[in-house]
């Protein structure tokens, strides 16, 4: 009798390494406790293709897909699934982003828009079991094929199906059987290439661990149709389960006559041979392979003549990859219409890939040809985890491309694929988020080829080193100008003269990098940076490269971490004149890039430890500021005193200047006194801050409005230079009927006034438009004010700008956000804004920016009664009042136009920075803008040339590193930000974060990896 | 083990249908047998051994039995679940191992419901 359920237990190389074998084992015990062993059977398969959150048992007949399983879930699952019939959700796969798990293998995104062709069963049955295989229609295409169909027949059902080499080069098949039947040579012939060495590649070895025998019945057709009486299956070494499964199966086929003399009593005898390659690359090149196999070392030959006229012994040979040879019994089962009703017009039926890197599904997947890279990466693969930006998606290992994301709806076939620098390959599919450097990963590639280079030719031996060279060149810092042009040209030239694939090859990660990301090799050569802050040569760390104003994190946290708190501040003040300010609202770039935060670990607080130690700076008395220079005679205006203004006047000080700043407003900070509510940046904060600046000698001069109350002329000719950063001040418009309303009122506007403490009236029921900080804000200064208030948000949380502590706050303040909501109209009665008209929105594509678009859901208007609507869409500059006729250039967002490395406005003597001239961006960006401009105005007074000086980044000081102890090591974690109690936030704006005392402070520095301090293996 | 002609192919896979049939989750009909505690206290397991039984002595090959959990309605246990190809499940209640063989002639074999066992036509959705 059979059993009433099958437990499949993946036994695929990485489940068994992630330690199935043990659960089948507490599987089998367990049934066996519980007598289920009649009711239940246990099978173990190849792989279920959903690698990554293994080991993986799938319970029959109902698909429930179990996952990441131990040993020790085994009793409860066989209780409550196998006995009781209550499958058990907590080891049930969850999406990304999602909470309720989904069951069923077939409802799996990941499962549901595969196509199973080669792979047709995997995770069915038990490799390991002839029977098992024919009774899924095996050999079923063997038997139809001898009995029943001519060698031209055969030929013919294959080239007509359109089946192309799936090993790389994408050769027909059908094709290359004919030339081989062709051939004159006494015996003939056929080859299984399982020689898989592309890094990240784990495809051949996936189908012949799971399904050998697709394998060799399609390796016997294909014999069948050539007229080759032997076969070799050339698998290296390092695939020992592929092996001993290939060899398990070759022994069972030939018990059942499926091998062997006179076959289904046909007349035709074929014999198999298992090779095992010793793990060369360059063996999955054909003549290398054929070398291999005769004894001689893998070394490529000239062709003609291909193995096809001549090839293993001298004999006419056709050369076919695992995954080639699995689709044949599929061909000839269901046919060549069949077979060619899948895929594009050049590439038919499917592709398999291995899905590796920067994905949350990484694993096995079949795809019909022609599918997009955005469907197999997002809706397959899950998208990319940890928030990140997909970057490049990369094909064909170290002979392949890269593929930038904007190229991302792109259809996969061969020509496609070809035609953008990539290739299709043998199915590596690595995808790569922007904490990837593009010089890095092919360094790695050309460091691969080079090592495997057999060094026959002399194109592939030395042009792959120098090609290394010119990279390991590039990425130490050492980079010159003409380096990419040496790249390129050498790069063709290797190509070009080498003989085998392998060196032809070996310059397209290089080539494609080139052609795809430029810009990213030329920030390493003519910026010194590193966007990805990888290149440890260029970056010193990541924290330190990745901040804009150069903070030397590592250092500053070691010395916290030995309890210097004194030198810990005056390192901090040497690049950032604003600690108090930084360590309160920050973006904090360099927790984002934090090692320690790799991997799903808890990136070091960064911004908390700053703060922490301008805290005690200001407790322990006047800040460290440095000592004045001696005077210089030049002056220097600077228009606006937000952090961009405040850093260059503080910069000019230290040069000597005599800086004036000019601020329209009565109070001094821009956008820090006006936009930021006290409650995360409270004023005295501020204040300490700028009180530290005015004692260098800048001189603030409030309500003095550049353009009204004194002519940005008039500067000109008065100061020896002028910086002008004015901010990005003016609300943008949500372009709604009724958006004149008096009761409507921007968020930029609105926290003005209560920063300023000026009377503002706003209604009891209010809407705040936006999902970024000043949205966050302007909620949660309603909140505070008593009024009830909601946010209204187009897209989700998870595409929310705002920071995300922020966020979390409005959740535990009890302000609601409504997300995929959009504003149509603002409705009105006798004048007065009394509701909102809003639309449904959902998520459609994915757009430039990585996010899905969102888009309004027809028919699904609503009404949302309010008295005040806050929009918090967006800021511009505002320069009417000084722009015209001082040959100043406006962008079409209204932002100045500057030179991008000096700030120059190309007006004499006028250099702008910050939201005045990048749009509203961070903090830290404007303060890097200021510096900038100190630097650039330092020149421009002195009469020296306007350019800029790139270094690569460097620790300031040498720091060493604290030992930790063993219970340190176990314990230390990042500890929780205290938190003002929620009772007392109401009714005022009293700071919500309070910072880290002196012992959480020191523990966490502790935390730090302090990888400043890695040196080269 | 002689060699197999192609004959052969049909019979090796006849042979283990039945367990291909579970692990595909397909068949003409499926039975599930509810086996929370109330159900196998009630006698559940000597329905399903019915159940189990009767396909074995008829050889009926596309026929999936399994089991699922307490269906909620426990005071009318034993209770099974019939879902025919393309046709909505019936849940059938306070069975023995007589109405259960004759639910299963007649509704599964036979494809007409057994109306004075049924409890209703249809069924939750299930997780």
């Amino acid at each position: 009798m059979p059993h009433r359920a099958n437990a499949m237990i993946c036994t695929c190389t990485n489940c068994i390494s992630n330690g199935s074998l043990q659960i089948k084992e507490a599987l089998d015990a367990e049934i066996q406790r519980r007598g289920l062993q009649d009711d239940v059977l246990v099978v173990p398969t190849g792989a279920s293709g959903l690698c990554v959150r293994g080991p993986i048992l799938v319970v029959q007949p109902d698909g429930i897909f179990y996952q990441r399983l131990k040993r020790e879930d085994i009793p409860h699952l066989v209780e409550e699934h196998l006995l009781k019939g209550r499958p058990v959700r907590s080891l049930m796969y969850v999406p990304p982003g999602e909470e309720a798990p989904i069951p069923e293998l077939r409802a799996i995104p990941f499962f549901k828009d595969q196509r199973l062709v080669a792979l047709r069963n995997r995770g069915m049955i038990d490799p390991d079991k002839l029977d098992e295989y024919i009774a899924r229609d095996g050999y079923k295409a063997l038997a139809k094929v001898l009995t029943s169909m001519t060698p031209d027949e055969v030929l013919a059902t294959v080239k007509q199906s359109g089946l192309r080499g799936r090993g790389g080069a994408g050769f027909p098949t059908g094709l290359k059987w004919e030339l081989c039947r062709q051939s004159d040579g006494g015996s003939k012939y056929v080859i299984c290439n399982a020689d898989e060495g592309d890094p990240g590649a784990f495809m051949d070895r996936s189908i012949i661990e799971a399904d050998p025998h697709s394998v060799l019945e399609g390796m016997t057709i294909g014999a069948y149709a050539i007229g080759a009486s032997r076969g070799y299956i050339y698998v290296r070494i390092e695939y020992p389960l592929a092996i001993e499964r290939m060899e398990h199966a070759a022994r069972q086929a030939y018990e059942y006559g499926l091998l062997g003399q006179d076959i289904f009593g046909s007349g035709f005898s074929f014999d198999i041979e298992i090779f095992r390659g010793a793990g060369a690359f360059v063996c999955g090149e054909e003549t290398s392979l054929i070398a291999s196999i005769e004894g001689r070392p893998p070394e490529p030959r000239v062709r003609p003549p291909f193995p096809v006229q001549s090839g293993v012994w001298g004999s006419p040979t056709s050369i076919n990859n695992v995954e080639t040879w699995a689709n044949v019994p599929a061909i000839l089962n269901w046919g060549s219409a069949w077979f060619s009703a899948l895929g594009t017009e050049t590439s038919k039926g499917t592709k398999v890939f291995s899905l590796a890197g920067n994905v949350h599904n990484a694993g096995l997947v079949e795809v019909p040809m022609g599918i997009t890279l955005r469907e197999i990466i997002y809706d397959i693969g899950g998208g990319i985890p940890g928030g990140k930006r997909l970057k490049a998606v990369q094909t064909g290992g170290p002979s392949g491309g890269f593929i930038p994301s904007h190229l991302l709806d792109m259809p996969v076939d061969y020509e496609r694929l070809s035609e953008v620098g990539a290739i299709m390959g043998s199915g590596g599919m690595v995808v790569m988020d922007d904490d990837t450097c593009i010089v890095d990963i092919a360094k790695y590639f050309l460091q691969f080829t080079n090592d495997e280079s057999c060094g026959k030719c002399t194109a592939c031996r030395e042009g792959s080193a120098v090609l290394l060279g010119l990279l390991n060149k590039i990425s130490a810092g050492d980079g010159e100008e003409t380096d990419l042009e040496l790249l390129e040209e050498l790069g063709e030239a290797v190509r070009d003269a080498s003989m085998c694939g392998l060196g032809q090859t070996l310059p397209n990660p290089v080539l494609s990098a080139v052609r795809h990301f430029r810009d990213e090799y030329e920030a390493h050569i003519r910026y010194k940076r590193c966007p990805a802050a990888v290149c440890r040569a260029i970056i010193s760390s990541p924290c330190q490269h990745t901040c804009p104003i150069g903070q030397d994190v590592p250092c500053y946290i070691g010395l916290i971490a030995q309890g210097r708190f004194g030198e810990a501040v005056e390192l901090v003040r040497r690049e950032n004149p604003l600690p108090g300010i930084c360590g309160r609202v920050c973006t904090a770039p360099c927790e984002e890039k934090c090692r320690s935060g790799a991997g799903g670990g808890d990136a070091i607080s960064i911004r908390a430890l700053k703060r922490f130690l301008a805290d005690h700076e200001r407790a322990k008395g006047p800040a460290l500021t440095p000592p004045a220079p001696p005077p210089r005679a030049e002056q220097v205006a600077v228009v606006g005193s937000g952090p961009a203004g405040l850093t260059c006047a503080y910069y000019l000080a230290l040069e000597g200047y005599r800086v004036t700043i000019l601020e329209s407003l009565p109070v001094a900070g821009g956008m820090l006194a006006t936009g930021i509510p006290d409650y995360r940046l409270p004023k005295e904060i501020l204040q300490y801050d700028i009180d530290a600046i005015r004692r260098l000698g800048v001189e603030i001069k409030t309500n003095m409005m550049v353009g009204k109350d004194v002519q940005l002329s008039d500067l000109r000719d008065q100061y020896a230079a002028v910086f002008i950063a004015t901010g990005a001040h003016r609300g943008l418009k949500l372009n709604i009927e009724g958006e004149d309303s008096p009761q409507v009122l921007d968020a930029v506007d609105f926290l003005r006034a209560v920063n300023l403490g000026r009377d503002v009236t706003i209604g009891n029921n209010i809407a705040v438009i936006g999902g970024g900080d000043a949205a966050v804000d302007a909620a949660r200064v309603a909140k505070r004010l008593g009024k009830d208030v909601r946010i209204l948000y187009r897209r989700t949380r998870a595409e929310m700008p705002a920071a995300k502590e922020e966020i979390e706050e409005l959740d535990r303040e009890g302000i609601e956000i409504q997300f995929l909501v959009a504003p149509v109209k603002a409705l009105r009665h006798n004048g007065r804004l009394e509701g909102l008209e809003c639309v449904r929105m959902e998520l459609g594509e994915v757009d430039t920016s990585g996010r899905r678009r969102p888009v309004p859901v027809e028919g699904s208007e609503f009404t949302v009664a309010i008295d005040t609507l806050i929009p918090a869409i967006g800021q511009e500059p505002d320069v009417a009042s000084f722009a015209d006729g001082n040959g100043l250039k406006l962008s079409r967002w209204n932002t100045l136009e500057v030179d991008a490395e000096t700030l120059y406005t190309g007006a004499a003597g006028i250099f702008a920075g910050g939201d005045v001239v990048s749009g509203p961006a961070t903090v830290v960006d404007a303060m890097a803008h200021g510096k900038t401009a100190a630097q650039m105005i330092h020149k421009y007074v002195q009469g020296q040339p306007i350019v800029r000086h790139y270094g690569v980044t460097r620790p300031a000081l040498d720091v060493d590193v604290v030992e930790l102890t063993d219970a340190e090591i176990e314990t230390l974690h990042k500890p929780e930000m205290r938190l003002l109690p929620l009772p007392e936030r109401l009714g005022g704006l009293r700071e919500v974060q309070l910072g880290f005392d002196a012992e959480m402070a020191v523990a966490e520095a502790k935390r730090c990896i302090r990888c400043d301090k890695e040196t080269e293996e | 083990m002689p060699k197999i002609q192609p004959g052969d192919l049909d019979r090796i896979g006849e042979k283990i249908k039945r367990t291909m049939l579970v692990r595909e989750g397909a068949g003409r009909a499926k039975v599930t047998v509810h086996m929370g505690t109330c159900g196998i206290a009630a006698g559940a397991r000597a329905v399903m051994k019915t159940v189990m039984d009767e396909l074995e002595g008829r050889q009926v090959e596309d026929v999936v039995v399994t089991i699922s959990s307490c269906a909620g309605l426990c005071s009318r246990e034993p209770m099974i679940t019939v879902e025919l190809q393309n046709e909505p499940a019936v849940k059938y209640v306070d069975l023995t191992p007589d109405k259960a063989k004759r639910i299963l002639i007649e509704h599964v074999l036979g494809g007409s419901i057994v109306a004075e066992y049924a409890l209703a036509a249809g069924s939750e959705r299930s997780l």
